[in-house]
């Protein structure tokens, strides 16, 4: 589904993403773990062209994100993106977040959206607040109103940049809960974070970066219990209590 | 402490007096009212423009906003007013310059196309002042570049900059004095006039300052009840 | 060209009276005592929300009726600019002294200065070495500021013997083209303090 060739990105003089390659097939979740600065964030927007890239190649469904002829805007409506910080439309109720993009770029009707939107605050489990600002929602309900608008758009894969590294640790299992639900349902899923828990539960695989570079990469049992390259075991016995 | 002053307040109402101070604070107040529609139409769109990620617009708005910010208002004012029909050339020159009330209307010009640029540059910062994240995420759902900015960037930018936007708003009724100096009869124009008529100027200044006043405190009350209304539940803002 | 020294010179004497007097605005406005803070805050909002236009024009009003004579128009001119200037340089200065960390202030006060001591030689010094930027952009404004009060005085002199029946003055355009040449220096000043602006912000 997701091709990465030797994917490399400057930022100036700075080389911030090094000879990526990966391949993430449909339905797999990917965890991506590493100390902050090492391209993580980066790699995620090099994908839904939100980045663009000097070197190499992301091929996303048979596309191909750095071509010149490509349209960015449709690529993005295929994949769902979560931030850190939610970054829900302060000036929009959550229903209003949610059916905003179905509406101006699926052209749906008002009533399709907003039938849609519901079924999705069900599925993340505060349908009550539908008509709340942000401002009213703690950080974990603003998250998941958060996946919820990402979800609107049917996309065929979603990237989620630290999406618990802003909550408090009584809401991070809510959001936690949501995206293992969505990775079981068969969602292709490239997560950024440092919640091992999750990657233990639900990963295919997990891929540790470091100043740019893929270090290792494992499927769950193998990469925690026995990591072979020494910085891999370096930031996991940081990480992990 | 005897006066030899004897003040006449009767300047400010009596006939003909009080007609021409009316005439002149309407003038006031359309100058600075159809100058602050073109100020905020425009500005808000060079603003949007000069954080595009087109190079070539980019260039021009800024170039704009340098231009048009830095030069004192009156320079510009007289610009307009005495330079402005020769850029039409030489038949179209003479036709502009005979129009009655031109300087009416290169005033209104000048002062939108003034502020417009300072109103562009308060757009810029409160754009700024939304992070990167937020303007990825709108993108992130697929939202096009103008969708972006309509929906979600433009409403809430326009919410922060309230604050300053206040300011300009009543920096445009100060400004539109300085009309007084291409012969705009407004209210400056008419204190004075009064005074050259009656020599009762202080009288007829202090009604002209009473006047401004009470036009800054109504923007005040004006601003300030749209941002109530607007208010974007959660974030900073005053009591 | 004899126009461009009474600029200067109006200049000069604006900032030679304004700015003392802004320090002394600026501390009437971030005084606790409400007989000082009232009548300065009325008094900055006052002037900060008329024309500078009007000021001058009612300043040359006011100022026979309380000398009890008339007045000529520069000394009328030069207080009109610095009642109208120290606002500016007072809320400036205000800015700068509330931005002077309250510990400083302490520390003057526990090796016994008293009031004035502390303020004239802490507070008053260090808020002036961080606001000097905008202090020096407000000392060009003020230059332009004087233009314009120029170009009111050569229509003034014009209005004063013509008997004005319309709503537009053609005679205006008689002093426009004289008028246009200060404002060209107006401009220079606007370039002048725009590099300034830019090489402070630099020296960052």
């Amino acid at each position: 589904m997701i091709e990465i060739r030797d994917l490399s990105k400057w930022y100036g003089d700075f080389q911030v993403l090094r000879n990526i390659n990966e391949e993430i097939k449909q339905g797999q979740t990917v965890v991506v773990c590493g100390p902050s600065g090492s391209g993580k964030s980066t790699l995620l927007r090099c994908i839904n062209g939100l980045e663009p890239f000097q070197e190499g190649e992301v091929i996303v469904d048979g596309v191909s994100v750095g071509d010149r002829s490509t349209n960015l805007y449709k690529l993005r409506t295929e994949i769902g993106m979560v931030f850190q910080r939610f970054e829900l439309y302060p000036h929009m109720t959550a229903l209003q977040n949610i059916t905003l993009a179905p509406m101006k770029v699926r052209n749906k009707s008002k009533k399709e959206a907003e039938d849609k939107a519901m079924e999705l605050l069900r599925r993340v489990g505060i349908p009550e607040k539908a008509h709340e600002y942000p401002a009213n929602l703690s950080g974990g309900q603003q998250q998941r109103v958060a996946i919820a608008r990402s979800l609107a758009m049917e996309p065929k894969i979603m990237m989620f940049d630290e999406p618990t590294s802003a909550l408090d640790p009584e809401m991070i299992k809510e959001v936690l809960d949501v995206m293992i639900d969505l990775s079981k349902g068969g969602m292709t899923m490239i997560v950024v974070t440092h919640e091992m828990g999750f990657a233990r539960e639900v990963a295919d695989e997990i891929i540790f970066m470091d100043e740019g570079k893929i270090i290792e990469r494992g499927t769950d049992i193998s990469f925690f219990k026995n990591p072979k390259n020494p910085r891999t075991k370096e930031f996991l016995d940081k990480i992990l209590l | 402490m005897g006066l030899a002053y004897k003040f006449d307040w009767g300047v400010l109402w009596r006939d003909p007096y009080g007609v021409w101070l009316l005439k002149g604070i309407w003038l006031t107040i359309q100058l600075g009212l159809l100058a602050w529609v073109i100020a905020l139409a425009l500005g808000i769109l060079i603003g949007t423009i000069r954080i595009s990620p087109w190079r070539l617009p980019r260039f021009l708005a800024t170039a704009y906003v340098e231009v048009f910010r830095n030069i004192p208002f009156m320079v510009q004012l007289f610009f307009w007013y005495f330079a402005g029909p020769m850029l039409f050339g030489q038949s179209l020159q003479f036709r502009i310059n005979a129009i009655i009330g031109l300087n009416y209307y290169v005033a209104i010009l000048a002062l939108g196309l003034y502020t417009a640029s300072r109103v562009a540059e308060h757009t810029r910062a409160g754009f700024s002042a939304i992070s990167r994240d937020h303007y990825q995420a709108a993108l992130s759902t697929g939202l096009s570049h103008f969708q972006m900015y309509r929906y979600v960037i433009i409403p809430y930018a326009l919410r922060i900059i309230i604050p300053p936007l206040t300011t300009e708003f009543l920096t445009i009724f100060k400004n539109s004095s300085i009309a007084m100096t291409i012969g705009v009869a407004e209210t400056t124009f008419m204190s004075y006039k009064i005074d050259s008529e009656t020599f009762h100027g202080l009288e007829a200044t202090t009604g002209a300052m009473v006047i401004y006043l009470i036009l800054g405190l109504g923007v005040v009350k004006l601003m300030g009840f749209l941002e109530s209304r607007f208010r974007i539940a959660g974030l900073i803002g005053r009591k | 060209m004899g126009g461009f020294w009474i600029t200067v010179k109006l200049t000069s004497f604006a900032l030679l009276g304004g700015i003392p007097l802004g320090i002394l605005v600026g501390l009437g406005r971030i005084s606790k005592k409400k007989w000082v803070y009232y009548p300065v805050t009325f008094y900055v909002n006052l002037i900060r929300n008329i024309p500078l236009i009007l000021v001058i024009f009612w300043f040359y009003f006011v100022m026979p009726i309380i000398v009890g004579r008339p007045l000529d128009p520069f000394p009328s001119a030069v207080i009109s600019f610095i009642i109208f200037e120290a606002t500016y340089f007072g809320e400036i200065l205000r800015a700068g002294y509330q931005s002077v960390s309250k510990g400083q202030i302490e520390a003057g006060y526990s090796t016994g200065l008293t009031y004035v001591q502390t303020t004239r030689y802490i507070l008053i010094p260090i808020a002036i070495r961080r606001m000097l930027p905008s202090m020096i952009t407000q000392s060009i404004v003020t230059y332009q500021d004087t233009c314009l009060a120029f170009v009111i005085g050569l229509p003034e002199f014009v209005r004063r013997t013509t008997i004005v029946d319309n709503i537009e003055v053609r005679s205006i355009q008689l002093f426009g083209f004289v008028a246009i040449l200060f404002l060209i220096t107006c401009y220079i000043s606007s370039v002048v303090s725009r590099r300034f602006e830019v090489k402070r912000e630099r020296g960052y």
